[in-house]
Formats: C-alpha cells, sequence, structure tokens
C-alpha cells in the first residue's frame, strides 16, 4: 500500500462517479458528521486521481459528511485523503474499495454479489475465490462464486429486493435459473410482499409447478385477477399480502387436498369442541389416527371435558369425519 | 436405446453364454479388472444416468443371487422372491426408481447361469411355494434379443413344481421364450399404463397395443400371464383411459389365463423429483397432488387413489369376476374401501397370491 497521504480539495472530488461503491445503504450522516467535527477525521477516504478530478475508492460516507460540515459550518475546502498512484489500474482500485468495506463489517449479500460481478471483469472464477479471504475478509469456493456470478446476472432491481431482504439468496439463485420473463414475474411478486426465505421458495415452486402442470406460462398466473387482487391491493400489509397468496396457491396447486382440509375444519368447527379440546385429523389423511387431546386442572374441568366428548358422540359431522 | 460400450469382468469365463452376447452385441468389448472403471466412466458423462443406459457391465453377481423383495411395514407387502440378475434397464421411463436407486447406475448383466441354476435348486427341494421374478431391478426381457438367460430361466423352471417364475416387461420381447418348453411355470407380466403415459413417460418401450398383442402371442403358447397397473398416474380423464387399457387387455387374452393383475399408483422418494425435473423437463408426472406418505416417499392424496382404485377394480371385475386383483403398496383403508378386505395377518396376502400361482401354473398345492 503506497497511497500518498495529502490534502485535497473537496471540490475536486467526482461526487457522480461510483464506479466503486459498493454498499447499497444510503446511511444517514448527520452523527457521522458531527463526530467529524468533534473529533476530527480518524481515517482518511481513499481516493483515486483520473482526468484532473479524484474518484472515491472508500469512504463515500466520510467524503458526504465533510461535505456536510462544510457547508453548514463553513469550513474549509481542504481534506485529508489517501491518494492512489495515477497509474493504478481499475482492478486494484476495486479490490481496495471491496476489501475497505468487508474488513470493516460483513459484506451483505447484495454487496457480495456486485462485487463478485464488478471483478469478474478482471480475475476469473478461481482467482477470485483464491483471494475472497484477502479481499471479502471471508472465503469463498469456486461454486460460491459461480453462485454469485449467476445471482448477479439479474435484472438491477432484484438487488434492490436481496438488498431490502424481499428476496433471499436462496430465491435468487432458483430464480436465476429462468428466462428473463419469469424472472420479472418473481421480481413482481416479491417486491410486493414480504415472506421468509422457506415461504418465498414454496411461492416459486407453487407458481412453476402449477404452471407447468396446466401447461400457462408463469406470466398468466400472475395476470389471474385473484393473484393480482391479493398482490396489488395497496391498504393490505405485505405480510397479509403473503399469507393470502400462500393460501390461494396451495388451493391452486392441491386442489383436492385443499378442500379435504377445509371441509374437515369447517366440520370440526361446527362440532363446537369445548374447553380447549383439540380435534386433529390424521396427517394428509394419509394414516387413519385422529388425535384428540385436552388439558385439565381438577376433576371438574376433566369431567366438563369427558361431558362435551360424550355430547359429541351423537353428532353428525363427527361421525361423517370418521366416515368420510 | 442402443449399447455402445460393452465392459466385460476379467473374472468372467470367456465360454458360450459371454460369448453369445459379445456376437449379438456388436460392440468391441472392453476387458475390465476393476468396476470402478465402469462407474468413473459413467460419472464422467454430463447424463450419467443416460450414459448407463447405453454402457452394458457384463460381471459375476457379487451379493445374493436370490433375495426377499423389500417391503415397509406401513404398506402390504406380496412377500415376493427376486432374483438377480441384473441391474438397470436400457428403456427410459421417467419415473423410473432405479435411477435414484443405484450411484452411479450401472446397466449390469450377471453371467453364470451355472450359479443361477445351483441358486435356484436350493429354493426348488423346499417344501414351500415361491413367486420369484427377476423384474425388481431391471426389465425382466431387455436381454431376451442377445443372452440365454431368458431361455435358460424358463427351462429350468419348467423342471420344478413349487416355484413360479415371473419375467415382467415393458418389451415385446418374446420371439426366443415361444418354442420353449416351459410347463406352465412361467408368467409373462407386462406393466401396463395409457396411451398417453406410455408416449410421454416410458420412452423407449414398446406401445400399449404391441405389449397386448404379445401378451396374446405367449398366451398362444400356453404361457399364463400377469398385468401391472403400476404406476397409475392421476392426470384428467385417467379413469377413462385406464378403463379403455382393461377393455384391450379382455380384447386380446382370456382372463383365465391371467395369473393376477396388481395395481400401484405412482410413489417416489423425494430426491427422484429432481431428476425427473432434470432428465425429462416435460415431463408434469411429479405435479399431482402428493403428500408425504408413512414410508417417507411421495403418494398421491389418498382419496384421489381411493376414487382411481375403485373404478379400476370395478371394471376389471366387470370383465373377470373372479380375477386376483391386489394392491402393491397400500395400507388398510384402501383395500378396505376398495376391496372390501385387508389381508391383515403377516403373508396372507402371499398366500392369496400363491394359491393362484399354485391353481395357474400347476405348482403342488400340498406346499399351500
Ligand atoms: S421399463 Fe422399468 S426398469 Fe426400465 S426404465 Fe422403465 S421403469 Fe425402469
Amino acid at each position: 500500500m503506497s497511497d500518498l497521504l495529502c490534502k485535497i480539495n473537496i471540490l475536486d472530488i467526482d461526487l457522480t462517479d461510483k464506479r466503486y461503491k459498493i454498499s447499497f445503504a444510503e446511511d444517514d450522516i448527520t452523527f457521522l458528521a458531527h463526530s467529524i467535527k468533534e473529533t476530527g477525521l480518524i481515517t482518511p477516504p481513499v481516493v483515486r486521481p483520473l482526468n484532473n478530478k479524484f474518484v472515491i475508492i472508500s469512504g463515500f460516507n466520510r467524503i458526504r459528511a465533510l461535505i456536510y460540515n462544510n457547508r453548514l459550518y463553513n469550513n474549509e475546502t481542504k481534506i485529508v485523503v489517501y491518494k492512489t498512484k495515477p497509474d493504478i489500474t481499475d482492478c486494484s482500485c476495486l479490490v481496495k474499495a471491496i476489501a475497505a468495506l468487508a474488513f470493516k463489517r460483513p459484506l451483505t449479500h447484495s454487496e457480495l454479489i456486485i462485487s463478485t460481478r464488478r471483478l469478474y471483469q478482471f480475475l476469473d472464477k478461481k482467482q477470485i475465490a483464491k483471494k475472497s479471504a484477502a479481499i471479502f475478509n471471508i472465503e469463498f469456493n469456486v461454486r460460491f462464486v459461480e453462485d454469485l456470478l449467476t445471482i448477479g446476472a439479474l435484472p438491477d432491481p432484484a438487488f434492490e429486493l436481496i438488498h431490502s431482504g424481499n428476496l433471499s439468496f436462496k430465491s435468487a439463485k432458483r430464480i436465476s435459473s429462468y428466462g428473463e420473463n419469469i424472472i420479472k414475474v418473481f421480481l413482481t411478486i416479491f417486491s410486493k410482499i414480504k415472506a421468509s426465505s422457506n415461504n418465498q421458495l414454496e411461492i416459486i415452486l407453487h407458481i412453476m409447478e402449477i404452471s407447468a402442470r396446466d401447461a400457462i406460462k408463469p406470466e398468466s398466473l400472475l395476470k389471474n385477477k385473484e393473484m393480482q387482487s391479493i398482490l396489488f391491493d395497496e391498504n393490505k400489509d405485505p405480510g397479509l399480502k403473503t399469507k393470502d397468496l400462500r393460501a390461494w396457491l396451495f388451493e391452486q396447486r392441491f386442489p383436492t387436498i385443499f378442500k379435504a382440509h377445509q371441509m374437515v375444519r369447517e366440520k370440526i368447527t361446527s362440532i363446537k369442541f369445548k374447553n380447549n379440546i383439540k380435534f386433529l385429523p390424521p396427517q394428509n389423511f394419509e394414516s387413519q389416527n385422529f388425535s384428540i387431546s385436552f388439558t385439565a386442572k381438577n376433576y371438574s374441568e376433566f369431567a366438563a371435558s369427558v361431558q362435551n366428548l360424550n355430547t359429541a358422540l351423537e353428532n353428525r359431522e363427527l361421525k361423517e369425519i370418521f366416515n368420510q | 436405446m442402443k449399447i455402445d460400450t460393452l465392459f466385460i469382468d476379467k473374472a468372467i469365463p470367456r465360454d458360450f453364454e459371454t460369448d453369445y452376447i459379445i456376437s449379438r452385441l456388436k460392440t468391441d468389448p472392453q476387458w475390465i479388472e476393476d468396476s470402478r472403471e465402469v462407474y468413473d466412466f459413467i460419472n464422467d458423462a454430463d447424463d450419467p444416468v443416460s450414459k448407463a443406459k447405453k454402457t452394458l457391465y457384463i460381471t459375476h453377481n457379487k451379493g445374493a443371487v436370490i433375495k426377499e423383495c423389500p417391503g415397509t411395514s406401513f404398506y402390504t407387502c406380496c412377500d415376493y422372491t427376486i432374483l438377480h440378475t441384473g441391474t438397470f434397464c436400457t428403456m427410459d421411463c421417467s419415473y423410473c426408481i432405479l435411477q435414484a436407486y443405484f450411484h452411479p447406475p450401472v446397466l449390469q448383466y450377471f453371467a453364470g447361469l451355472e450359479t443361477l441354476g445351483h441358486n435356484l435348486e436350493k429354493i426348488f427341494c423346499q417344501d414351500k411355494i415361491f413367486r420369484i421374478g427377476t423384474g425388481e431391478y431391471t426389465d425382466s426381457l431387455i436381454w431376451e434379443k442377445i443372452s440365454l438367460q431368458p431361455k435358460f430361466l424358463v427351462e429350468t423352471f419348467a423342471r420344478q413344481n413349487n416355484c413360479l417364475l415371473e419375467l415382467k416387461t415393458k418389451t415385446v420381447n418374446i420371439e426366443s421364450l415361444l418354442p420353449l418348453e416351459h410347463n406352465g411355470k412361467t408368467v409373462i407380466a407386462w406393466s401396463l399404463n395409457t396411451p398417453d403415459i406410455i408416449s410421454s413417460e416410458e420412452k423407449g418401450t414398446a406401445s400399449l397395443k404391441a405389449r397386448l398383442e404379445a401378451a396374446r402371442r405367449v398366451e398362444s403358447k400356453g404361457y399364463k400371464l400377469a398385468f401391472h397397473f403400476d404406476p397409475l398416474v392421476i392426470y384428467p380423464e385417467c379413469e377413462i383411459q385406464y378403463k379403455k387399457v382393461i377393455h384391450q387387455i379382455f380384447e386380446h387374452v382370456s382372463s383365465e389365463n391371467i395369473v393376477w393383475i396388481s395395481i400401484g399408483s405412482f410413489r417416489f422418494m423425494p430426491k427422484l423429483k429432481q431428476i425427473i425435473e432434470q432428465r425429462f423437463n416435460h415431463s408434469t408426472i411429479c405435479y399431482g397432488e402428493f403428500i408425504t406418505g408413512l414410508d417417507n416417499k411421495m403418494r398421491y392424496f389418498k382419496p384421489l387413489r381411493i376414487k382411481l382404485y375403485k373404478q379400476i377394480i370395478s371394471c376389471i371385475k366387470e370383465h373377470a369376476p373372479d380375477l386376483l386383483i391386489y394392491f402393491c403398496m397400500e395400507d388398510e383403508e384402501v383395500w378396505e374401501k376398495c376391496m372390501g378386505l385387508f389381508p391383515k395377518k403377516e403373508g396372507e396376502l402371499g398366500h392369496i397370491l400363491d394359491r393362484s400361482a399354485a391353481a395357474h401354473c400347476n405348482l403342488n398345492s400340498n406346499f399351500l
């Protein structure tokens, strides 16, 4: 590292050039600005001299904070930076940018994807994997690099969804194997809902399987009225949309199973078991074992539950559940 | 699928059996000492399953030649005996469990008719009825055109009276069997499906028409028959299609010559799904309404199975009220609801099948 510590004019920094910015976050810099004012700049940003200007390699927030202070307190426009050699390569700058962030905090998935995608312009998969510990502060195998690159080929909105947690790494990997139109379908869906990674995978699976079974395109399924009404209801919370979407997809994917569950649920409700009596049908209706359970703190609670079960014996719905 | 690579275990003697295969395959054999050469050859391919279907390895059976069929405790088992004559298959059914069963799958032909004979002698001298089949880990007749094994088995079984040999197939490779003295001890069985499923899911197999025509021909030579509706696949209007298949069976052969018909619906180990999706990207066979069964295999939702079974059974019964129908791997509820009976006791289903075997194949009924 032979970067030169020097003072440059803040106005000479090209703030529009973000080629080395790998972080998605636009953090609030008020506290940082305040801290710099109180204690001074502890770690100077790194910049690259290019075409009579300076391009930021690392320290985007610090420079924003310095500009903020400059505007607020009309401070001096000179700041201390590490200036790279003018003949430094693009690859070295990128490596510096990634390492500067990765050794400060673990990179998020979207940052890993963006960084790897950019590095791949200069290094091959094996080289990235080999140098990963030094660059990313974590060791990758070639397979993981491949995964990052596969996801990295997704359109840009995918990274925002990954960054916001709406699209998990696993789901991103899964959808990246599909065609452009199908990817768009899933990006639309995941921009409207908020689901756990497993639920995202379930949604992807059900949509793909319904489409294959019914010989329709996932795009057509997305246009389905009910699906649209679930996804595009602006008054509905994203969590609730997820719940409704999953239920609707399950019904489409497993119509008979859905109906059977619904019917038994309705019958159980109509029996009106009291006193916390739990009555459960066999899982998937594959075995024949129903389960009934209740708790009792004392004899009278126990007797009340038994009484309730006795009354239920004559219930038509109960008989139907067992005899269907 | 055509065999394009032939490996032969160096430990196999160059005898009439091997020469017969080599002369008919028209592929230069590679004599190898270590089976790992075959595994590596197959594993190096992008699609090892497809590669394995074109690579024949002639070797000895290093395990048990005769073994009991592995049933499960949750679903009724028929106490079948497996004669292990080879593994894997040259045909390419999307749902074939053998794709996921062997790692890697290797198309093996177990040479050594003498060994086979010795092992069978031990079974033939027992005071017990056996139903023995070769179609568990392979198709029974894929090598009929190039090997002497089917002929050997038919003639060997003809000389005893406590064992039935079931040759289960989706081919129409019967030519060499027609003139044989089988003494009624060999049952030739076809797995059947609807023409839709045969064309979409059973690549390289004979058409339904051809299978039934072959059944008619072996029946004319006195062979007994069996049919297996396994796997039944549920799809729109499948009931109508399966009934059509049943009508066709009885148009081709007489119900008196059918020893049994088995029924089983499509079920699969979860890991098979990925293989099907990778190798058969047009197949939708895994997208039915499946649940996880008690044996951890994916099975159709039980009410759907029962609905289809009932229709199939009643259709068969219309043609042949006394014909023995049994379920392959189903539970008490399914049996009761579809057949009105359940072979609850251990060995009961096996005994029912033994009785039919004895009656149709003239086995010693004292052993029942
Ligand atoms: S015929 Fe049988 S053994 Fe051969 S591929 Fe089909 S299911 Fe598998």
